[in-house]
């Protein structure tokens, strides 16, 4: 791990800790409706500040939260056309399974590439410390992913050039 | 499959059926190949099961007519045998035919196979010979060419001051050619190269960059390559598609972008005993070159699809133990709990 990505880590998961502190809060605008405070906004009393993590302008992490959800943006770092694209597929394959991945919002936030929704619901039946763990493990290890990829696209590019090349002589 | 074959290999089973099978059977099936090539091995008289009509469709073959004399090529090419004859009128909507006779061809070849093994191999080479003739036109012109440069001794790899010398031009698919153009110290392909797929056109930059970049690193004997993502090369600004282009500013219009990947063949490649390997080996570029950002999205594909399944268990990871609820518990003087409803 390079030494300003420690840091960064260090302060999403300590962020994170503090933001999903949540508690079931029933609608105050309809009656009989219990939705996450933080995707309808209705309510303005409940939603705290939001808050930003950049690394660099190209990796920030947005924590939205109000009292009975979170929001979690995250902003991938795509140096080039071709990163960007990985990134773009992956995200895709990861919202596709957003199911699965009860936390997953299927859309991204504006301006990020992908977005996870903690609602109380999930701190119910799952352990808060792992949920945060899960975040901070995936975005350790989503850089690392897509540079091998596109190592391994760069490789395999070469490889098949030479191979092609090579019978001419 | 690193390298792609040039033979069809679908054509060269159906023919070895054909060729071993006991009984005849009459048959009628259509084999595709790349390019939008088409072959049609069919039995045309039904009462003569072992008369076998082979016939070629290509997409460019009008091409070919025009710059490689292709049918003259062919005939020459697969006039070497008895086995089969090329029929004067091709079948229809085909461009060429062969006919071959099984009767004739059972009774000797099939005793040896390895007589039968060059029978179906020359055979289903079809579209690799038929697309070899404007390439063998070339490399003949670049023999003149380089004799009458000898004569008047001009220096090797100097820019050559006419370029009046003829450019083939083969529409090989809709949309994408190769221009071939020889010279008297080189022959020049150039491959139109288009991507429908905006991921596809990244992944092909980085692969084209590749092949530029091998010559310089490992294969020095290679054909120089070079890539112009949007201006055509220099050898094409005399055609008349190219008249009116608009150099140096990128075009609104055109609905894909188009690259253009030049081949340099040197005198290297082109000396007779390579000669017939460099033809068969430029021609699969595009095939080549489009399998492998295929292969490589695949890859990736699947990949992905793996790291999503890992990510997925590490979430799973904060589901709590599931308590074990329907197992029988005892106390020490063997009661058991049992809930009643």
């Amino acid at each position: 791990m390079s030494q300003s990505l420690k840091p960064y880590l260090t302060a999403v998961r300590h962020s994170l800790t503090a933001a999903v502190s949540l508690e079931d809060f029933a609608s105050q605008v309809a009656e009989r409706h219990n939705d996450p405070e933080i995707e309808s906004q209705r309510t303005p009393e409940v939603l705290l500040n939001p808050m930003v993590i950049s690394r660099n302008e190209n990796e920030k992490v947005l924590i939205e939260s109000s009292i009975n959800s979170v929001r979690v943006s995250i902003k991938i770092k795509q140096s080039d056309e071709i990163e960007h694209i990985l990134v773009h597929k992956f995200t895709r394959f990861l919202t596709g399974r957003a199911e699965q991945f009860f936390i997953l919002r299927r859309a991204p936030i504006a301006g990020y590439d992908l977005s996870f929704l903690i609602t109380n619901l999930h701190t119910d039946q799952l352990m808060k410390a792992k949920l945060v763990d899960f975040i901070i493990e995936f975005m350790e290890d989503v850089d690392k992913e897509i540079s091998e990829m596109k190592l391994f696209l760069n490789a395999r590019a070469r490889f098949v050039a030479e191979a092609y090349l090579t019978p001419f002589d | 499959m690193l390298n792609l074959e040039s033979s069809n290999l679908s054509l060269e089973k159906t023919l070895r059926e054909l060729f071993t099978t006991e009984k005849s059977v009459s048959i009628d099936r259509i084999v595709s190949d790349f390019d939008n090539t088409l072959f049609h091995i069919s039995t045309p008289d039904p009462a003569e099961k072992t008369k076998i009509v082979l016939s070629i469709f290509l997409k460019c073959y009008n091409d070919l007519v025009k710059y490689g004399d292709v049918d003259s090529y062919l005939r020459n090419a697969y006039n070497d045998s008895q086995w089969y004859t090329v029929l004067d009128q091709p079948e229809d909507g085909y461009n060429f035919s062969i006919f071959i006779d099984l009767q004739q061809i059972s009774t000797t070849v099939l005793a040896s196979p390895e007589e039968m093994e060059s029978l179906i191999a020359k055979l289903s080479l079809l579209k690799r010979n038929a697309l070899a003739a404007p390439f063998d036109v070339a490399f003949k012109r670049y023999d003149v060419l380089a004799q009458e440069a000898a004569v008047k001794n001009v220096d090797l790899y100097v820019p050559e001051e006419n370029s009046e010398e003829a450019t083939s031009v083969i529409n090989y698919r809709e949309d994408e050619t190769i221009y071939i153009r020889p010279s008297h110290d080189r022959v020049t392909v150039i491959f139109t190269a288009l991507f429908k797929d905006e991921t596809d056109k990244i992944f092909g930059n980085v692969f084209l960059q590749e092949f530029v970049d091998a010559r310089k690193r490992s294969i020095q004997n290679a054909p120089q390559v070079l890539f112009s993502p949007y201006e055509p090369p220099l050898e094409l600004r005399g055609l008349p598609e190219f008249q009116n282009f608009n150099y140096g500013q990128q075009s609104a219009t055109s609905k894909y972008d188009k690259g253009f990947v030049t081949f340099v063949l040197f005198p290297r490649h082109l000396v007779p005993q390579k000669r017939e390997n460099t033809i068969t080996q430029i021609q699969l570029f595009r095939t080549y070159f489009h399998y492998h950002i295929k292969a490589s999205k695949a890859y990736l594909h699947s990949r992905m699809r793996k790291r999503v399944l890992e990510y997925l268990k590490i979430l799973n990871r904060a589901k709590p133990d599931q308590e074990e609820k329907d197992i029988e518990r005892k106390t020490a003087s063997g009661r058991r709990f049992v809930q009643r409803i």
